[in-house]
């Protein structure tokens, strides 16, 4: 009698969770949000003009890399756009990190490694330092540590001390010596290696591990979720909260979790190019900046938002692609600056996005709320 | 109207399936001296396998179909940025209109002899298209720099190229790596790219739409040597010996997978210091592995050491070797011992057809030299370059679509006619050299259906 009460009773708390699961899925599903406001920073707008490469957000400090220097701005502001003049190791400016301690500013340039502090720029380049490379792309803050990837290896240079170190093929295992990307989590760094697929370096117990691509070829993609898809990476975004690391590449997204490999192609996901330039994650996002538009996977939901310039009109198209494959397209009347996108970054819950035509910020929206305000011509497409 | 039957093999799912497609061969004027930018020639057929890889030589060919296969079709090199979109140069404000050079040409560096023919090529085809007027008046200049042999050097000269000499476009390098450098650096400087030496095949195999690339690569080279060794001459037990270079390594990587593919692995593989004059460590290994041939991928000087101190240790196997030993030096340090020596040419320079001749007279009257297989790809490659920039304007998003316009397309040049596949790498068939009574004899590529019947394929 018991076991029959406490199983009636069981399945009523089912039917409960059940319940409760369904109507907050239908809500979700009913009363999306999406990143529908946007304001861009361009030429028009007294930006530098053409690519920005990279953007890091601190705070209510925005810092964007450009072709003309390195951009500062603060709440939604230009506040000073830095060059060679001021004292910036290079024009191009690949990448920033920023110290969170001292509040120093790392810039990665085309020309060398840049450091602000107290208003003032010291420079590091392979003829004065141990900067393995001037041509950096990447730059990343742990602890007292810097760590910058170069064209020609990774380096490590003690903040407190002002000692150097360097990795490539000579002492770790690069296949190849291009670093494009760095990600720092708890445990391990992540780089980004162009050739040589991904390397974490393990800070506890000093240890590097290759992830490559299993089936060694260029051409080809042999299975699925064979392990990396490709050894050419464009960047690296280790994930704390799921525990994963996410890879882009030229020819498509790669997303280890320590047991599985899971891959992502235009012809099985919603990723609009297989040619992404650099991908971020954090919870349930990842962000894949590709040549054909901004897209947002949940890989919990399994469905990916693309947001990119409409080609005919300019105004914002939404593209939401469900798992079963369906496609959804929604308009806003704002949208990113350029649709061929090269970084990003993210300030709560608002995003940052440097494109090939200007800097842009997102602000994400519900859907319903502003449908008057947003084109409300949601329409579904055939797969 | 010049035609013929062009047989295109393609494999996938381990079966091979002949497809024999008419082509119609309208092949370019050739553009001997610089004329007003052509039109590229019609488009052949495409179901050409990547990098025309030989059906037996294709990765996991026999096993399965991979899930993704990619540079078979024309979404390969697909550009979506916004270098079209900026503004163009302005003609009345420039004093002539700059072009980057990137190779070795220290004497220092071991690959400077490369480097100088490449540049002396170049010079040749800026001062043909002065010679007709420069672009609208305005003369096109060479920027040079000098590719450093210290490893990653050079890697600033595109900076350079892009915000101090404005260029429009660049012509380089020799050595891979540093192309590879100026390769990926080019996807955020977007400057047109013109290689004409490189024999890594990896260069073309990114994906960056920004690069092209005239000169046969390590993928030609070693398909043409494994059909040639093992199904025309049919060797068995090969044996390699390398220059430990980059040249050497990537280039030995091919011929040595290709092999392996076949069913006829190498035996043993060497190398040597690229200094190295000594060989005899390395030949004692390769004699004790009782091989019945030996594909040596390195340079003329060494190769023909090589010979002479395999010959004298009575090591009669006949040798085949990567086209940097194409070379009379090779001849003239081997001797006698050089005869039978088969090796890959990326030209023909024997040809007599008029551009050739007359490219080969102009050169050797100006610089007192025979153009070597360098001189020729820089000259096309350059002319290929000043072309696109009279077709496109001072932009470098749309040189970069004339360039992507040879996809798939022919270009006759003085170097021969060369085919560009979707990854804008040329995949035209290459020459064979052989050493025969002291001289050396040239005949084209004459590649097998890799069962012992000759096919013809886009020639």
């Amino acid at each position: 009698m018991e076991r029959a009460s406490a199983a009636s009773h069981g399945r009523k708390i089912l039917w409960i969770v059940g319940i409760f699961l369904l109507a907050t899925s239908v809500a979700a599903a009913q009363d999306p949000s999406f990143y529908t406001k946007w304001t861009n920073y361009t030429s028009a707008n007294g930006f530098p003009p053409g690519e920005v490469y990279c953007v890091t957000v601190d705070g209510n400090r925005v810092w964007a890399g450009t072709g003309h220097g390195l951009v500062l701005l603060e709440n939604g502001r230009i506040q000073k756009v830095f060059t060679t003049k001021d004292g910036l190791a290079g024009r191009a400016v690949m990448s920033v990190a920023v110290d969170r301690l001292t509040g120093d500013v790392w810039i990665g340039t085309f020309g060398g490694l840049s450091r602000y502090s107290g208003g003032q720029f010291k420079n590091y380049t392979n003829l004065t330092s141990g900067l393995a490379n001037d041509l950096v792309y990447g730059v990343a803050v742990q602890g007292q540590y810097l760590w910058v990837a170069t064209t020609a290896g990774v380096n490590r240079l003690d903040t407190h001390t002002g000692s150097w170190s360097i990795f490539n093929e000579s002492n770790a295992p690069f296949e190849e010596p291009w670093t494009y990307g760095i990600s720092v989590g708890a445990e391990k760094i992540y780089f980004a290696v162009w050739g040589g697929g991904v390397l974490s370096y393990d800070l506890a117990n000093h240890y590097w591990k290759p992830y490559t691509d299993p089936d060694g070829e260029m051409e080809l993609v042999l299975y699925r979720n064979q392990g990396l898809i490709h050894n050419i990476v464009s960047s690296v975004s280790w994930n704390p909260d799921t525990k994963t690391f996410w890879a882009s590449t030229y020819f498509g997204l790669s997303s280890y979790d320590g047991r599985n490999w899971h891959n992502y192609l235009t012809k099985d996901s919603g990723l609009p190019s297989n040619f992404i330039n650099a991908v971020k994650s954090r919870g349930n996002q990842v962000w894949a900046c590709t040549q054909k538009g901004l897209s947002e996977f949940n890989p919990t939901t399994n469905t990916w938002i693309t947001y990119r310039p409409d080609a005919k009109t300019g105004r914002g198209e939404i593209l939401i692609t469900r798992p079963d494959g369906s496609k959804r397209q929604i308009a806003s009347s704002t949208t990113l600056a350029h649709n061929y996108i090269l970084n990003l970054d993210f300030q709560g819950d608002d995003i940052w996005v440097a494109t090939a035509n200007g800097l842009s910020h997102g602000a994400r929206q519900p859907y319903k709320q502003q449908a008057s305000g947003a084109q409300s011509t949601a329409r579904s497409l055939g797969r | 109207m010049k035609g013929r039957n062009v047989v295109v093999l393609k494999i996938r799912n381990g079966a091979a399936v002949l497809i024999v497609a008419l082509a119609c061969l309208q092949t370019l004027p050739a553009r001997a001296q610089s004329a007003p930018a052509p039109t590229p020639a019609k488009q052949a057929p495409t179901a050409i396998p990547y990098a025309n890889m030989p059906p037996a030589a294709v990765p996991f060919g026999r096993y399965r179909k991979p899930y993704q296969d990619w540079f078979v079709d024309s979404s390969t090199l697909e550009y979506y940025g916004a270098a079209r979109e900026r503004p163009d140069g302005d003609l009345a404000a420039l004093k002539t209109i700059n072009i980057g050079f990137l190779g070795p040409l220290d004497a220092n560096n071991y690959d400077s002899p490369y480097g100088i023919a490449m540049l002396h090529g170049s010079q040749m085809a800026v001062d043909d298209a002065n010679a007709h007027g420069g672009y609208h008046g305005k003369p096109f200049a060479l920027k040079v720099h000098d590719d450093l042999p210290l490893w990653g050097a050079s890697s600033m000269a595109i900076v350079n190229m892009v915000y101090d000499d404005h260029d429009w476009a660049m012509l380089g390098s020799v050595d891979s790596a540093s192309t590879h450098i100026e390769l990926r650096a080019t996807l955020k400087l977007e400057l047109p790219i013109m290689d004409t030496a490189t024999n890594d095949p990896t260069v073309t195999q990114t994906r960056i739409p920004w690069l092209m690339h005239n000169f046969p690569d390590d993928r030609q080279q070693g398909y043409a040597l494994a059909d040639y060794v093992f199904n025309q001459r049919h060797l068995k037990r090969v044996g390699i010996l390398q220059v430990n270079n980059r040249y050497g390594r990537a280039g030995k990587d091919v011929f040595f997978e290709t092999a392996r593919r076949i069913g006829h692995q190498p035996l043993v593989e060497v190398w040597y210091a690229p200094d190295a004059t000594d060989f005899s460590a390395q030949l004692e290994t390769l004699k004790a592995s009782g091989i019945d041939g030996l594909v040596i991928w390195g340079d003329a000087a060494q190769a023909g050491l090589v010979l002479k101190q395999m010959r004298a240790m009575a090591m009669q196997q006949p040798v085949f070797a990567s086209s940097r030993a194409c070379y009379p030096e090779v001849l003239k340090i081997a001797g006698p011992a050089a005869e039978g020596l088969v090796m890959v040419s990326a030209i023909d320079p024997t040809r007599m057809d008029p551009e050739w001749q007359q490219f080969r007279q102009r050169f050797l009257a100006r610089f007192h030299t025979e153009p070597d297989a360098y001189a020729a790809y820089a000259y096309d490659g350059m002319n290929l370059l000043i072309a696109s920039i009279q077709k496109a304007g001072l932009n470098r998003g749309t040189i970069m679509d004339a360039l992507r316009q040879y996809e798939m397309k022919r270009y006759t040049g003085v170097s021969g006619t060369a085919f560009f596949d979707y990854t804008l790498n040329n995949i035209a068939p290459v020459t064979f050299a052989k050493i025969q009574n002291g001289q050396f004899v040239y005949w084209p590529e004459q590649r097998t259906d890799w069962h012992g019947k000759p096919v013809s394929f886009l020639r």
